[in-house]
């Protein structure tokens, strides 16, 4: 079965470098230099800068060739759409021009890539079930303790370690580091990355499934022999090597080799969740690694932040109709005849939309510059905290969890609750609203809730109605059916919570075109097939609450100085302030009296927003009736509240051109860590709001808590 | 799963300090319905902080609160009136007893009896959710009696009567019946860890009786000979047993084994074994001891025993280090030093003779090199300083698969034996040269020089053990506080003129002042009471933010609507008038 599909796949190679040449010369000639002469001490100051500010500002971000090629994927970009962020090169190679290619060249491109992704990707994981079929070639495959010995070097000066790749091997580690490709190309999570490209951070935390590393090595170029290449990949590690440690690598790399250099990587986001004990081990082994002893602890990748993994712990399992779908999505971004694909990814809880998400979009990002997400799960958000509703512009591979991600969407609603059941309308209007602001050329994935039942589905029915979808991907995990298929026809006769089925009317006129909103679209059904698919994490840091926490750390991190230096604590930063009368507060998750509204307010966790309206309250704090559905820039802790001055006082880290925007803060049942407020460190006397004599063994000291399956006895004597 | 009842840290409430929840306890149990309705005012703003988290009793009390300000207003009919105390108390007895409520459903009678709530409370809940409804009377009777237990079962136990042992275990809720299986299995589970102890000991005791016959008729024999017997077939017998033993529970028995009288001897037994004690810096067991045990630890020499011996060892030192137990811990470090001694893959044997290499080898545990885990190990190292560490140390950075580079072991070294008070007799030379100042005893230089120094390159590679060997250290106190620079002020100033907003130039050290408080702010929970407020009705925003100018091109008129109100409250009843008064527009 093996050998069947390597076949193929070499094939597949050849043609594509047909295509690849063009861009691989002026490649080479325009990469390394930056990376390779660097000192350390600026080296380490870049490093940090580059993984800290990613999103920021890029002055010279690299991406693939093909992706500058996106550009005549959809050449017309209006100068409004990239008006809040500072303008950018689309083409971040530097060398754009030459390589217009005609559209049939291009759409070649594309095919071909989704031919290889279900062959790498088939292969791969092939290659790691049954090692004994392939054992005899150049050691596909999951790199094993012993082989580290020879494939990888420690350069103790600069820290950082090189790693020779053979094609097909694959790296699974926990930790976190920055990688760089510095010959061939390897694949991490769908994103494929080449020789002179950026570093990227990777995040591998012992929550999620472990990121995989994986070797697809170099198209040889037809111009260039094979000893041409090996030429090159050994100049490129004398380059990071010293004399006396590089004798041994050299005589692995080979042309088709991958040679990768690992860096570690220590970012305001490590530091800051490193800063809290109980956080200390998120980038470290899960308690399942420990059990299975599948961690190799003594490799030269120890000192750098990452512990490979041995083949007992399995990496991302991709299911046939897994790869199936990301083939086709793929396929269908290429053909764009009628707009660009509208994806949309449903399924119940735990069964591996997010990942998928990710995957799909890193895949993606391949091929086109950006891709737009629009988030509809208000519980697990992935650029934003929990609670949010948000449009997002992705320009940058996501490699790591949400938490590594929180990047400022381009439009984002506060909805204030980890689910919608209590407004369904304003979740519908919200989405509705940011679905206006989506500007229909670039391809957009949209995340759906794992509310599939009941309302939940209805919605789902909806917003599917509503905003045009063109491709439908439905994730499932057992056998037990948690929602009925998708399929074009079952959505005409169903009913959604706004939208109704057109009413058929007893005459064959049909809705031919009466009905826009019954496009048909197609259904790719995903059956997941990880371990654990469709059930909630059991392990520290996957439960949703705390993954809740960690978006929001991951959040606030961005207040702590990218350089290296303390981790502050949120009190000790110097607030911003405002007037009471200047900001509306509101509170969207219940009633409050408005008299004690600062009771709730005070220490919290506030949406920063901003209202059309003027704001002014006569010296008096203003309150809303009612939660509007309004733009969100951002999040902040109110600090405090001076009520002698009249003034808030917020931590935010939205810088203060967009500050000055927010004239309301509403609030929600999203809330801040608790750690944030139990570890506060160097206050005068005790924190407020945290007490250490509750008691929990009172009756009624709990929340309120629902038993789901309650037996009754009878049923009990039935069952026996 | 969460086990963290070391470190007590604490929880997050919804009232500013304990003074807050006195006075809402004293104004809920009021005669004065004005009192009444702040403090059910003031829990309402705990349920926007608690979010989905509010405690059960507190919306309990609430609720029955409200029920009887509205009975007391003289505004609502009986029949209203017993609807809503039918609501709250039915509530009351639903919630309360759904902790108690077991995988399979029980009784509520008897979950009640068991919270000390009478029979007639939980009729009352009958007759309201399916029986003819009771009369006001009743109800009355009913929210009074809840009440008063609400107050002694709940709030008065509540903060600081002194029940706050184990109060982690509840928390985050966890479920009721999980926890009793928890419970079960937590005991079955020990039960089966006692015996198995049990039995490993006397295992290990039998071995010690035959080791000490065999020492003794030895001992007559020739007290030279450095060859032990062969092990006689009694021996080869508890061998075999113990090996067994080790196959299922290795764990057990190795916690057996550094007990005191087994591979830490007692006086006694280093007497009969004839030995003295010597210099704790160096820990270097004494060979008889050593040859004791060797029989049993040869058998027993998986790589995964070495590992697990090696981690509790290293553990146990841990504890020691903090108590002070100076023979414990000798012993200890000597086993320590002799596992990884047996690893070692030096070559300073050259010289020795034939002899002298077999009676060495003889000596060994094991003999082919195992991977430990060395930054496992290293770590350990660091987290039990005793007088050995940087003896063990040392052994441990020497020996490792990918040793850490020169300057960064010296540190370490360096740190640990200043760490340990033994830095005359632990520091290596090579270590003298690399020029550091010799006054480095106090805290505040070491930091620095960590800082400075070492903090990128030692830092960077090793996280973990940097922050290790740093916890070891006391907390400086080091200058949180963010100081803006005065370019940064004025940027941002900048950038913020003309809008209501501004960087606070107040001369305030903020990382005294937790969140949630501010200079100057009152211990009065009264404090942030609002006395003047307006009102804002606004509409659905268009999201889009750059084109306010053209805002209501999609999203609907928006409409600013205020009244303004001088130190009303609002009821409810006010919040859903305006409410209903929205469709108007």
């Amino acid at each position: 079965m093996k050998v069947q599909k390597s076949l193929p796949k070499t094939k597949q190679t050849s043609k594509r470098q047909q295509c690849n040449d063009k861009w691989f010369k002026s490649n080479r000639i325009a990469k390394n230099p930056d990376s390779s002469n660097l000192s350390p001490s600026t080296a380490m100051a870049k490093l940090e800068h580059r993984a800290s500010n990613l999103r920021k500002d890029k002055p010279n971000l690299k991406r693939l060739k093909k992706g500058a090629k996106a550009v005549s994927f959809r050449p017309v970009k209006t100068p409004a759409a990239t008006e809040r962020t500072p303008s950018r090169p689309l083409t971040n190679g530097g060398a754009g021009g030459p390589e217009q290619g005609s559209d049939s060249d291009e759409s070649q491109d594309w095919s071909s890539f989704a031919k290889s992704v279900l062959h790498q990707n088939g292969g791969g994981e092939s290659m790691e079930g049954q090692e004994s079929c392939v054992s005899t070639k150049a050691a596909p495959g999951r790199i094993e303790e012993e082989a580290f010995v020879h494939c990888a070097e420690r350069d103790y000066i600069h820290n950082r370690t090189v790693l020779v790749m053979q094609q097909g091997q694959t790296l699974c580690f926990r930790g976190k580091c920055l990688l760089s490709c510095l010959y061939g190309r390897v694949e991490v999570h769908g994103f494929t990355l080449e020789e002179g490209q950026q570093s990227y951070p990777l995040f591998s935390p012992s929550s999620h499934c472990p990121l995989t590393v994986t070797a697809l090595g170099d198209s040889p170029n037809p111009s260039k022999t094979k000893k041409a290449g090996r030429l090159e990949a050994k100049a490129i590690v004398r380059k990071y090597l010293s004399t006396e440690t590089r004798r041994r690598l050299l005589s692995e790399v080979d042309s088709d080799s991958c040679v990768i250099l690992l860096e570690p990587l220590d970012t305001p986001l490590t530091r800051f969740l490193n800063s809290f004990p109980d956080l200390k081990e998120v980038f470290g082994l899960s308690s399942r690694d420990i059990r299975e002893s599948s961690a190799m602890l003594d490799t030269p990748l120890s000192g750098l932040g990452i512990t490979p993994l041995r083949k007992t712990a399995r990496g991302m399992v991709m299911s046939q109709t897994y790869r199936e779908a990301l083939n086709g999505l793929v396929n269908a971004c290429a053909e764009e005849l009628d707009g660009c694909p509208v994806i949309l990814v449903c399924g119940a809880k735990n069964v591996g939309k997010s990942t998928f998400n990710r995957h799909l979009i890193n895949t993606l990002l391949n091929h086109t510059a950006s891709v737009e997400y629009l988030e509809c799960d208000l519980g697990q958000t992935e650029f934003t905290p929990s609670g949010c509703l948000s449009l997002s512009t992705v320009r940058e591979p996501l490699l790591g969890p949400p938490f590594t991600h929180q990047w400022a969407p381009e439009h984002m609603i506060f909805y204030g609750q980890s689910s919608c059941e209590t407004d369904l309308d304003r979740y519908l209007e919200s989405l509705k609203s940011l679905w206006r602001l989506y500007n229909r050329e670039t391809p957009i994935v949209i995340n759906t809730m794992g509310w599939v039942k009941g309302f939940g589905f209805q919605l789902l029915v909806d917003i599917i109605r509503l905003f045009s979808i063109s491709h439908v991907v439905q994730l499932s995990s057992g056998d037990k059916v948690m929602c009925p298929q998708l399929t074009p026809e079952f959505l005409r006769s169903s009913h959604g919570w706004q939208t109704h089925p057109p009413v058929q009317s007893a005459l064959g006129e049909d809705n031919s075109g009466t009905h826009p909103a019954q496009r048909s679209y197609t259904l790719f059904r995903i059956h997941s097939e990880f371990e654990g698919a469709g059930r909630p994490g059991e392990m520290r840091h996957q439960r949703s609450n705390e993954q809740r926490d960690l978006a929001l750390l991951g959040y606030f991190s961005q207040l702590q100085s990218p350089e290296p230096g303390p981790v502050r604590p949120l009190h000790c930063f110097t607030p911003y302030q405002v007037p009471h009368s200047a900001v509306a507060v509101g509170v969207t998750h219940c009633e409050v009296a408005p008299t004690h509204v600062l009771y709730t307010a005070n220490a919290s966790l506030v949406g920063l927003c901003c209202l059309n309206e003027k704001v002014s309250g006569r010296g008096s704090p203003v309150l809303l009736s009612q939660t509007p559905v309004c733009p969100c820039v951002g999040f902040g802790v109110l600090r405090g509240v001076d009520m002698a001055r009249g003034l808030y006082f917020l931590v935010t880290p939205v810088a203060p051109s967009i500050l000055r925007q927010v004239n309301c803060l509403l609030l929600g049942a999203v809330t801040l860590p608790n750690t944030l407020l139990t570890g506060q460190t160097g206050i005068l006397g005790d924190p407020p709001y945290v007490t250490m004599d509750y008691s929990f063994e009172l009756t009624g000291a709990g929340k309120l808590h629902v038993f789901k399956g309650l037996v009754r006895p009878g049923q009990m004597k039935n069952a026996k | 799963m969460k086990k963290k009842t070391t470190e007590k840290k604490g929880h997050v409430v919804a009232w500013i300090n304990k003074a807050e929840w006195d006075q809402v306890l004293e104004y809920l149990y009021s005669k004065d319905c004005a009192l009444q309705k702040y403090a059910l005012h003031r829990i309402s703003a705990w349920k926007g902080r608690f979010a989905h988290n509010t405690p059960i009793a507190v919306e309990s009390t609430a609720d029955l609160v409200r029920c009887q300000i509205l009975d007391r207003s003289g505004k609502l009919d009986a029949d209203d009136l017993v609807l809503l105390y039918g609501t709250a108390l039915m509530r009351f007895v639903n919630l309360i007893t759904e902790r108690q409520q077991g995988k399979i459903a029980r009784p509520l009678r008897r979950l009640a009896s068991n919270l000390k709530i009478p029979e007639w409370i939980v009729n009352l809940r009958h007759d309201i959710t399916h029986r003819k409804l009771p009369t006001l009377k009743w109800c009355r009777k009913g929210c009074k009696f809840v009440l008063e237990w609400l107050q002694q079962e709940y709030w008065s136990r509540q903060l600081g009567s002194g029940l706050a042992e184990n109060w982690e275990s509840q928390s985050e809720g966890e479920d009721g019946e999980d926890e009793l299986q928890r419970q079960e299995d937590e005991l079955i589970t020990r039960q089966k860890e006692i015996e198995s102890y049990k039995k490993a000991r006397e295992l290990l005791i039998s071995f010690e009786k035959e080791q000490f016959q065999t020492f003794e008729g030895f001992l007559e024999e020739d007290k030279q000979a450095s060859l032990w017997p062969e092990p006689s077939a009694d021996m080869s017998w508890i061998l075999a047993q113990i090996k067994h033993f080790a196959l299922e529970s290795s764990e057990i028995l190795i916690d057996a084994l550094i007990e005191d009288g087994f591979m830490v001897p007692t006086i006694e037994q280093l007497v009969s074994l004839s030995v003295d004690n010597s210099d704790p810096t160096a820990p270097h067991l004494p060979r008889v001891v050593l040859r004791f045990w060797l029989p049993l630890l040869k058998d027993l020499n998986s790589q995964l025993f070495i590992h697990l011996l090696l981690e509790k060892l290293f553990v146990e030192l841990q504890q020691l280090s903090e108590d002070n137990q100076k023979h414990r811990s000798f012993y200890i470090a000597g086993w320590i030093s002799e596992v990884i001694l047996c690893n070692s893959n030096k070559n300073e044997y050259h010289y020795e003779s034939k002899i002298q290499r077999k009676a060495r080898l003889k000596d060994k545990i094991f003999m082919k090199r195992i991977q430990l885990r060395w930054q496992q190990l290293l770590a350990a190292c660091l987290n039990a300083p005793c007088m050995a560490t940087p003896h063990l140390l040392q052994q441990i950075l020497e020996d490792m698969e990918h040793p850490m580079p020169l300057d960064t072991r010296q540190k370490l070294l360096r740190l640990s034996s200043i760490y340990t008070q033994g830095a005359d007799s632990g520091c290596d030379p090579p270590m003298e040269h690399s020029g550091q100042p010799s006054g480095i005893y106090t805290l505040e230089s070491l930091h620095e020089r960590l800082r400075v120094q070492s903090r990128r390159q030692v830092y960077m590679m090793h996280p973990g053990i940097v922050s290790d060997s740093r916890k070891a250290l006391p907390e400086r106190t080091e200058d949180f506080q963010e100081h803006l620079s005065p370019d940064v002020l004025a940027e941002r100033a900048a950038e913020l003129r003309g809008s209501p907003w501004q960087v606070c130039t107040d001369k305030v050290q903020w990382k005294n002042y937790p969140l949630g408080k501010v200079p100057g702010q009152s211990e009065d929970p009264s404090c942030l009471m609002v006395d003047n407020f307006s009102t804002i009705m606004v509409f659905d925003q268009q999201v889009e933010m750059e084109n306010a100018t053209q805002h209501n091109a999609h999203a609907g008129v928006s409409m600013p609507h205020r009244i303004t109100t001088d130190g009303l409250l609002w009821t409810h009843n006010d919040i859903s008038k305006l409410k209903a008064g929205l469709q108007l527009f």
